[in-house]
């Protein structure tokens, strides 16, 4: 396998971005909705992935083939942050989700020195991405019962969090 | 003698409750749960000092709020309850706040309240399917409410939420719309 690398996305990483953002499989997991038009996707771009405190492109060999992002809360949540990923389908299973995960939470507490917790949720039939979290290092809290509505329908999820006290876990 | 007389079990004291929208002539039963420093020892405020903040307190957070209901015993608000609306992917879930003057903890008067809110709250908001609760792991009176209230405890998020400047540790506890109503 080559370098798995993360770093921000350009407007110029608009084809990859919607080579594996249009994914059908990529679809059915996660939130993102499919872009009809690349006019849309650039639409995204400029209005969420640029604009976004933390957005990364996982890249295999300098080239984008998914994203890993996390979002800061505030107020009464300022302690804590969401984490969310999606990588095309044809790397699949090949440990690179993981190795993304590792290595933005190798840095994030650092990035953002208020966050003491990241979290992350994962539909109860998303093996994979559980995977990914328990291998990541982090830990499985607990069912949250129609917890959001996804894709229309209210779902249940796994809440997954990784404390910056939590043991650390290699990046290899 | 005949007949027999009405049993007097201190119970009876306390059968007289009922929630209802509060407002700024409650401002002085309200000082009395929102100064006591036992009532704000797990929630995000300190306890009020003064009358003006408590107006305050009542004309932006009160009033406009989507659901806030005073406590009340014999029509006389002894603490409050609410539930918090979202939006987007996160609107089919509302959050349950409640707190009650400490002279009134230990009668089951909070779970009572959470029953009669869990009967209707549903019903109200037809788009609401979870009703959740976050209690700091060591507020164990608050836990065993919900427990009584038929919540279901679903697990510890850890350093969850920040409280007087320290991240806490949240048991969060849920009802959903399809589960069983607790009874009154």
């Amino acid at each position: 396998m080559g370098e798995i690398t993360l770093r921000p996305y350009e407007v110029s990483d608009i084809d990859e971005f919607l080579e594996w953002a249009n994914d059908e499989e990529v679809n059915r997991l996660s939130r993102l909705e499919h872009f009809n038009s690349k006019e849309d996707a650039l639409c995204y771009f400029k209005e969420v992935v640029i604009p976004h405190p933390c957005y990364r492109a996982i890249c295999l060999d300098g080239r984008p083939i998914g994203f890993i992002a996390f979002e800061p809360g505030s107020g009464t949540a300022r302690c804590r942050g969401y984490m969310g990923y999606a990588l095309g389908t044809k790397y699949w299973g090949q440990g690179i989700t993981t190795k993304a995960v590792k290595t933005l939470t190798s840095t994030l507490f650092k990035e953002f020195p208020g966050i003491e917790r990241v979290e992350a949720t994962a539909g109860l039939d998303n093996k994979a991405s559980i995977r990914v979290l328990e291998k990541a290092g982090f830990q499985k809290e607990g069912i949250l019962r129609k917890w959001m509505v996804f894709k229309g329908i209210t779902t249940d999820v796994l809440m997954f969090a990784l404390l910056s006290t939590d043991p650390p876990v290699s990046t290899s | 003698m005949e007949g027999t007389s009405p049993v007097q079990s201190s119970k009876n004291e306390y059968s007289n409750l009922s929630l209802r929208l509060l407002d700024v002539s409650d401002i002085d039963d309200f000082m009395v749960w929102a100064t006591d420093e036992k009532v704000a020892r797990f929630c995000t405020w300190e306890p009020y000092t003064n009358k003006e903040d408590g107006l305050n307190f009542i004309k932006n957070t009160v009033l406009p709020h989507p659901w806030f209901r005073a406590i009340c015993l014999d029509n006389r608000p002894i603490g409050a309850i609410s539930v918090t609306s979202n939006s987007g992917n996160d609107r089919c879930r509302g959050e349950l706040g409640y707190v009650l003057a400490s002279k009134y903890w230990g009668k089951e008067i909070v779970t009572r309240a959470v029953k009669m809110v869990a009967n209707t709250i549903f019903e109200e908001w037809p788009h609401l399917e979870r009703l959740e609760a976050l209690v700091d792991v060591e507020n164990v009176g608050s836990q065993k409410v919900l427990e009584k209230a038929g919540f279901q405890r679903e697990g510890v998020l850890r350093k969850y939420f920040v409280q007087k400047g320290k991240s806490r540790d949240m048991v969060m506890f849920s009802l959903l719309s399809i589960d069983p109503r607790p009874q009154i």
